[in-house]
């Protein structure tokens, strides 16, 4: 229980150094840092509070959240927001979008939480493949495309998002095969 | 029973800020966002005082009754803004060739006035062999003034690796009561063209009618 308490403190402490202006402005300076760290560790400190929750809590929410399903609509929609390409340039530009970041995106991670674990497998599977071939589709269409989605990123940053993503995918796909064919685990999803 | 009203709360109230934020789909991208919203909401342009490339004065009232298309540029740059101006360079020939461009008006607005003097404006528009009269450059007097411009005309401009910027292109069309009513892409000459085409032409039909 200590070790809990603890850990949600660090969690906390973790979101505030993202929110403030050094941090923020730093990892929005490039599209790939802004998508690749800033995003995905929003989620996670989401995700790791989310596991935290106290029980009584979880108990109220679970019958309004079956199967996990409530919580991973919620997820997608959020996820789907963020990745339109105005939402990005906004959350640059205007302090009310940039403040809806940093609110929702680790309210995404709450919910994925709370709502993954409790998921049919088959639902988790497909979802997992989706949230892959979302890496490989968005990661071929920033590589091909000639112009700039966002007006606040380079085209070159552009095309090394295009990369990491292709390249993240790649990797995920190659511990997949791995885990199928020889039994190796190398990740846990 | 309760996941299922959550859900579909959920899912009807998540579509529904989708739509909105996507202007009903219409627009994914801040670019195309901008276009959409001018086209809707014309917008009257301040009368700011610019300095143009004989270190005079320059308001958007000089020029009212005017069709004006306005581009934004840095004299140094070595890509997209050539490609603009050049792309008025042949409207400009063209147009004149029809004998319509006496109500038409070329505005280059320089977003480095820093090291854009007017002495600059003057050769980057001789590089064209634009025609002074139809044609003009002018750059912000002010730091907080060419902010308001950017911000009025919601162009992005943001440093590149090469030590010069990269920024929105387009052209900016503002019509003869001084409204910002269109901004076409570098993409859509042939739109453009039609566009002033029919734009000039309205005008003279008004004026002999």
């Amino acid at each position: 229980m200590h070790l809990k308490i603890k850990l949600e403190w660090l969690l906390l402490a973790a979101l505030i150094i993202l929110v403030l202006p050094p941090m923020q402005q730093f990892l929005e300076q490039s599209m790939v840092t802004h998508m690749l760290v800033q995003l995905p560790a929003l989620t996670v400190i989401g995700w790791r509070l989310g596991r935290a929750l106290p029980e009584s809590w979880s108990n109220k929410i679970a019958p309004w959240n079956r199967w996990g399903i409530t919580g991973m609509a919620f997820a997608i929609i959020i996820m789907t927001y963020w990745m339109l390409p105005r939402a990005l340039d906004a959350a640059v530009s205007e302090w009310y979008i940039e403040l809806a970041k940093f609110i929702t995106v680790p309210a995404m991670g709450i919910a994925l939480g709370i709502s993954w674990p409790l998921l049919n497998p088959i639902a988790q599977g497909v979802l997992k493949l989706e949230f892959w071939a979302t890496f490989m589709r968005l990661g071929w269409l920033y590589l091909d495309l000639p112009d700039r989605l966002c007006a606040n990123y380079l085209l070159s940053d552009q095309r090394v998002l295009g990369q990491l993503l292709l390249l993240i995918g790649s990797a995920w796909a190659i511990a997949w095969t791995l885990r199928v064919m020889f039994g190796t685990k190398i990740i846990n999803t | 029973m309760r996941t299922f009203l959550a859900t579909l709360f959920i899912a009807i109230s998540g579509i529904l800020i989708l739509w909105i934020s996507t202007d009903g789909g219409r627009a994914f991208t801040a670019e195309e966002a901008r276009r959409l919203e001018i086209r809707e909401t014309p917008r009257s342009v301040p009368d700011w005082q610019l300095q143009n490339q004989d270190a005079e004065t320059f308001t958007f009232q000089d020029w009212h009754g005017h069709l004006i298309v306005v581009d934004f540029i840095y004299t140094s740059c070595p890509g997209v803004c050539l490609i603009l101006s050049g792309n008025l360079k042949n409207l400009q020939k063209d147009l004149s060739a029809e004998g319509k461009s006496d109500k038409l008006r070329f505005l280059s607005i320089t977003f480095d006035p820093e090291k854009d003097t007017p002495q600059r404006l003057k050769e980057h528009l001789s590089h064209f062999s634009a025609d002074f009269k139809n044609w003009i450059a002018v750059r912000p007097t002010s730091s907080p003034q060419k902010e308001a411009i950017l911000d009025f005309f919601k162009v992005v401009v943001i440093p590149d690796e090469y030590g010069g910027y990269t920024h929105s292109a387009g052209y900016h069309i503002i019509n003869p009561d001084g409204k910002l009513v269109a901004i076409f892409g570098i993409e859509q000459m042939d739109e453009l063209r039609a566009y002033l085409d029919q734009a000039l032409e309205g005008k003279d039909n008004a004026s002999k009618n």
